[in-house]
Formats: C-alpha cells, structure tokens, sequence
C-alpha cells in the first residue's frame, strides 16, 4: 500500500508540473503549484504513517504554511501585473516588459 | 478504499487543469483538497486533515476566488507547450524509478533515523538555510517584479503624456 499512496503521490506531482510548464493563464499555474506542494505534503504525510517518521508531520505543517504564503504572494503579482498592463498570462507580461 | 480516493484525488486535480471555465476548475481544485484532508485522516495524521481542510483549503480558495474575480469566469486561450506533457511523464517515471530503487533501503534506515533525530535537534541548521533560501528567492522575486511593474508603469505614464 505505501508503494501504491507514493505512486499517487508522484502522479500529484507530475500534473503539478504539467500545469506549472505548459504555460496558461496564473490562475492555473497557481492551481499547479498548490498541487506539486500538495503532493509534497502526501508524501510527508505517507511516509510518517508508514515509516514511522512523525518529524515529517512537522515539516508537512510547515510546507503548508509555505505553500499559503506562496499564494498571497503570486496573487499579490498578479494583481499588480494585471492592474498595469491587463494580462492574465505570464508569456503575454513577458512580451510587455520586454517591449 | 484508499486508491479509490485517490484515484478520484488525481481526476479532480486533471480536470481543475483542463476545465475551461474558471468556476468548476475551481470547485474541482477545492474537492480535491478536501478529499486530500480525507485522506490525511485515514493515515491518522487527523490534525493535519483538519489543518488541509479548514485552515489551507478555506484560505487557498478565498484567494482564488479573488483570481476569478480578475480573470472571469472563462480561462482564456494560451499558447500550448506540447514538450511540457513529455517532461512530466519523464519526469513521473524518474521519480517512481528512483522511488523503486531505494525504496528498500528508506525502509529500512526509516525506524533508525527517527530513533536518533529528535525533531529537528539534529539537522536544525540544513532546515534554517533551506527555509532562509527560499524565503530569500521569494522576497528578490517579489521586489524584482515589483520594479519591473513600477518601470512598466512609468513607461505607459509617459506615453499617455506625450499623446
């Protein structure tokens, strides 16, 4: 069963990384990084049950708290971003500063 | 029961990245985490489910939402990356590659590890330059675009004037 949870866990990431590389809009992009340090947090999670490491619990908190900053953070950009220039995908804000 | 709920775990995160309107991409992300949270609690980490849900999960989505009030309620067109897939499928099958490999072995060093480390007693320090790296990215990230912004303002200032 651990070996099934991880695997789960390393598809988790893998989407998470799909969404973060392919390029859209930053609502799914922040979708995506949500989901690489959710899957983060599964495997902390996973191996403390199954291992018996409980300090992982501790960093899973801390992953959390992370991850909850990282989102007002990116959100706090793209506010701004959007408030200057009116785009809602990173690749357009890009061709903006570059200009 | 467990890889039913993960299964369902894994649909709902694919079809948060591939609905394209904004609202049920959203309520599929929140599910997700919820069931997350559900999950968390079957392997007796239940403060921590607890935590996914009412404390990540509420204040995630209290954020999105206020994303969705900028981008509406449709997603718009982007260019596709199609070497973007591929890069995940390697990179998902280079992580289940290495996990195969040393998965013996991080079951057996697991129990001793946690008999000689107490806490972070023992590798406080690697923890503290960790944390201290990424908050550091975070903070030269955030005032590098707010410079960026700040000069792309002042450009378009500039430009209204001259018109």
């Amino acid at each position: 069963m651990f070996n099934i949870e991880m695997f789960f866990a390393f598809g988790l990431f893998s989407l998470g990384l799909y969404g973060v590389s392919s390029g859209r809009d930053f609502l799914r992009i922040f979708f995506s990084l949500e989901m690489l340090l959710n899957a983060v947090i599964m495997m902390l999670a996973i191996t403390a049950h199954h291992l018996g490491m409980t300090q992982n619990i501790v960093l899973a908190y801390l992953v959390i708290v992370l991850a909850t900053l990282e989102a007002a953070a990116g959100l706090l950009i793209f506010a701004a971003a959007n408030k200057v220039s009116g785009v809602i995908i990173p690749d357009e804000l890009n061709g903006e500063v570059e200009k | 029961m467990t890889i039913l709920l993960l299964t369902i775990v894994l649909a709902l995160a694919a079809a948060s990245l591939t609905i394209k309107r904004s609202v049920p991409a959203m309520v599929s992300f929140a599910l997700m985490m919820f069931l997350l949270g559900i999950f968390y609690m079957t392997l007796d980490a239940k403060v921590l489910g607890l935590f996914q849900i009412f404390v990540y999960t509420g204040g995630i989505i209290v954020l999105m939402l206020f994303g969705v009030t900028i981008i509406g309620v449709a997603f718009p067109q982007a260019k596709s990356r199609p070497w973007s897939a591929v890069a995940a499928v390697l990179v998902f099958v280079a992580l289940v590659a290495l996990f195969v490999r040393g998965a013996d072995k991080l079951q057996l060093t697991a129990g001793q590890a946690t008999e000689d480390v107490h806490l972070f007693a023992a590798q406080f320090s690697d923890f503290v330059i960790l944390f201290a790296l990424i908050g550091s990215s975070l903070l030269y990230g955030t005032v590098k675009m707010a410079g960026l912004l700040k000069a792309r303002k002042k450009s378009t200032a500039k430009g209204e004037r001259d018109v």
